[in-house]
């Protein structure tokens, strides 16, 4: 398997705000964020917060008011139009009318590419995924985690420098979750693309981070960001070590309090 | 086992319903034989068997052209007024006047304009119009904005996302909107060849049946009618549930349809002026094109120096006038009547759900009969009086009021009739606390869906059959070569019927919270 080190990703003083009716919502203010090629940054934070905001605008999706966003020397709009980058929502927004194949071939035929020529590239990912035998399968013929899992090989088809992740297993029961979470370490590390995941759960994000950035809501900021020691890959038996729920009660203090310490 | 069951129900239901019309054709129990058995009306079908295929021929290829170039264009015209707001605003009047117009109106001109088989083609593409162009807009541009997003962020240009998820996201609406386009394809045909003028199409043969003291024949010849519009229809059904097995969202829609004019009243006011002269624009450049004798062909300005500068204006004037005052009335009856029947066989089945499952097959049937292009066989039974007009326009705006009331009433919130329930209330106090003021803003949706039908079917009758009010009108004019009243007939009573949907569009906006 090819290994993919992502570019560096750099949120610099970043500023977005909504007009609603009669109010003007202050979704991200200065909000700065490094995350080296190649690791895993975790964003965690009530809703509202604007996690969802700073990743659409990372995904190149919107642009921001003020401040700049970079992936390695590039704008996340120039990284988006190459198809340098992979995405999963929080709903699996899969093409109903596509197998589970034509889903994930979705984003190279957007480019342009010649299909046929990334036949066994596509088996190798759909394999890593865990949907070898469905690959004929509409989305309606599959269970929740397994729409989420095609939602992931196709953010991954591209080989993507960098993958954004909005609340990917926000739907799914919280045993679906940890498997999934297995699942997504042992993608990540195979590829290792540069990878953001907005998350709500505070376990996820540490599980799976080498940093969790927690914000908070109205405006929306960055309060602190945790570095995560646990060595990869991590076995879920570490969510019961004392280093974990130490963690945990730190980060959960930091979203209770809104960080006002 | 369970869809056998339903199947064998289905087919007991038509047993019975078959046997008793039997019973009432053998015996002449309606109409003096004005309804005859179905085993008469099959034997008249062999006798006949050899003088369908000229008709058939004709009739199915006006409205197959027809179906296939007013689809072309709707889809065409959708496809731009998705993508621009501006385009919406421009072919709306186009459309709205397509969805009121009383096709039967439009028939002395079409005759007046052009030969052959193309008045039919034109008429059917008419007919067909509005479905497919309002379900080709709706369906390119209320789409998941979710898969617009996939699409976006692989990279994906406008045109990607047309490629990708718009077209094909509207394919299902448009398949569903070419199925109720059949019938009315077929309507459309049959509704010119009721104009006269022409030796074959089934249309022609029916009419020209009318006459000949042969119920068995008129009841075949509509029957074939009603199964050829029946079969397009469930061609295009099976073919919708195909691409819908494979289209039922997985994700949840979080789509919108957007209200057509939004805004404060002077920009409805300025778009309304807009698509009106649009239409009004068509209709000029048409006549130019078509370079037709400014005798027979008349302008929007022609038709108005016809009803006040002209020498005979105040009498045209009147006629006009007591045509309307007679079919409006009537229109109107009827239009009440449909609705009311609608609502009550509505309601009894919502409290009477297994009724409801037997009858419901024959109002979907019922939904692919040219219904309009029966009114011969309404006149047999029921006489040339008041009476058919009434029953007619009975006819043709019940199913559709009827379908949309109990899809409102089958949609009540079970949590809105759990609330009832455990005050202790039973059905019918749900269906007057919950259903009843639920199906409202359905009730108006199924007046402003049946008006234009209860004009289409009054005209009919009278141009057809009892003699009065504006079919007559029409007829009379080609009769006396009075071109302008022709023209006028058509003119007024699209204004008319567009009006009447407004109004009742309105309404919709005032009830549905």
């Amino acid at each position: 398997m090819k290994e993919v080190a992502g570019g560096a990703l750099r949120v610099q003083d970043v500023e977005r705000t909504f007009a609603l009716k009669d109010d003007v919502v202050r979704a991200l203010d200065k909000v700065s964020l490094v995350a080296p090629g190649g690791s895993f940054i975790s964003l965690i934070g009530p809703s509202g917060c604007g996690k969802s905001t700073l990743l659409r605008l990372l995904a190149g999706l919107e642009k921001p008011d003020s401040g700049s966003l970079s992936i390695g020397t590039r704008s996340p709009e120039d990284m988006r139009v190459a198809g340098r980058l992979g995405v999963a929502f929080q709903d699996p927004a899969l093409l109903p009318w596509r197998s589970v194949w034509k889903n994930i071939t979705l984003p190279l035929q957007v480019m342009g590419k010649v299909v046929k020529e990334y036949g066994s590239a596509i088996e190798e990912l759909i394999s890593l995924v865990g949907l070898k035998g469905f690959e004929q399968a509409l989305p309606s013929q599959l269970s929740g985690g397994m729409r989420q899992r095609v939602a992931i090989a196709r953010a991954l088809v591209t080989e993507p420098e960098v993958l954004l992740l909005d609340e990917p297993f926000g739907a799914l029961d919280e045993i679906l979750r940890r498997t999934m979470n297995l699942e997504l370490q042992r993608i990540w590390s195979a590829r290792r693309p540069t990878t953001i995941l907005v998350t709500h759960s505070i376990e996820e994000a540490i599980f799976l981070a080498d940093k969790v950035a927690v914000m908070s809501a109205r405006p929306g900021r960055i309060v602190e960001i945790v570095e995560v020691p646990f060595e990869r890959p991590r076995h879920p038996d570490i969510m019961r070590s004392s280093e974990f729920h130490m963690l945990s009660d730190h980060l959960s203090e930091l979203l209770f309090t809104g960080g006002g310490h | 086992m369970n869809s056998v069951a339903r199947c064998a129900r289905g087919a007991r239901v038509v047993l019975i319903v078959l046997v008793i019309w039997e019973v009432l054709g053998q015996f002449e129990m309606i109409g003096q034989g004005a309804l005859p058995a179905p085993t008469q009306i099959l034997n008249q079908f062999w006798i006949d068997r050899s003088d369908y295929p000229p008709h058939l021929v004709v009739t199915l290829q006006a409205a197959g052209l027809g179906f296939v170039i007013g689809n072309i264009i709707a889809i065409l015209m959708g496809a731009v007024s998705a993508r621009f707001r501006f385009a919406e605003t421009l072919f709306r009047g186009v459309g709205v006047t397509l969805f009121a117009v009383p096709l039967i109106a439009i028939v002395p001109v079409l005759l007046l304009a052009f030969t052959g088989i193309t008045p039919r083609v034109i008429l059917a593409a008419m007919a067909v119009y509005f479905p497919t162009y309002i379900a080709t807009m709706n369906g390119m541009r209320d789409v998941d904005q979710r898969l617009v997003d996939v699409v976006r962020v692989s990279g994906g240009s406008t045109t990607d996302i047309l490629r990708w998820i718009r077209i094909r996201s509207a394919v299902p609406h448009i398949i569903s909107a070419f199925r109720v386009g059949a019938p009315a394809a077929l309507l459309g045909t049959l509704l010119v060849e009721f104009g006269g003028g022409t030796r074959w199409g089934l249309g022609t043969y029916l009419l020209g049946s009318l006459g000949q003291a042969n119920p068995s024949r008129l009841w075949s010849i509509g029957l074939v009618a009603t199964a050829i519009a029946a079969s397009a229809y469930m061609l295009f059904s099976i073919i919708g549930s195909r691409l819908s097995k494979t289209s039922t969202a997985a994700t949840v829609q979080t789509a919108v349809p957007t209200g057509a004019v939004s805004g404060p009243w002077w920009k409805r006011l300025i778009a309304g002026v807009i698509s009106a002269s649009v239409v009004l624009g068509l209709w000029a450049a048409l006549l130019a094109l078509l370079d037709m004798s400014p005798i027979v062909a008349k302008s929007p300005l022609a038709i108005v120096r016809y009803l006040t500068t002209d020498p005979r204006a105040s009498l045209s004037r009147s006629r006009l006038w007591d045509a309307y005052s007679e079919t409006l009335p009537l229109a109107v009856i009827g239009l009440l009547c449909g609705l009311a029947a609608a609502l009550v066989l509505a309601v009894v089945l919502s409290l009477r759900p297994a009724l409801g499952r037997s009858v419901l097959p024959f109002a979907l049937v019922s939904q692919t009969m040219p219904l309009p292009a029966l009114t011969p066989l309404i006149v047999l039974v029921f006489g040339r009086d008041v009476l058919a007009t009434v029953v007619v326009c009975i006819s043709v705006t019940f199913f559709p009021a009827f379908v949309t009331i109990s899809q409102a009433l089958a949609t009540t919130s079970p949590a809105a009739i759990d609330v009832v329930r455990v005050s202790g209330g039973g059905r019918l106090k749900s269906l007057r606390f919950v259903g009843l003021p639920g199906a409202v803003p359905a009730m108006v949706t199924a007046a402003r869906l049946a008006a234009p039908r209860a004009l289409l079917g009054v005209m009919i009758a009278e141009y057809l059959a009892t003699g009065n009010g504006l079919g007559n009108l029409l007829n009379e004019s080609r009769g006396r070569l009075d071109y302008g009243m022709i023209w006028t007939v058509a003119a007024t009573s699209v204004v008319v019927a567009v009006l009447i949907t407004q109004l009742f569009g309105v309404a919709e906006k005032l009830t549905r919270r």
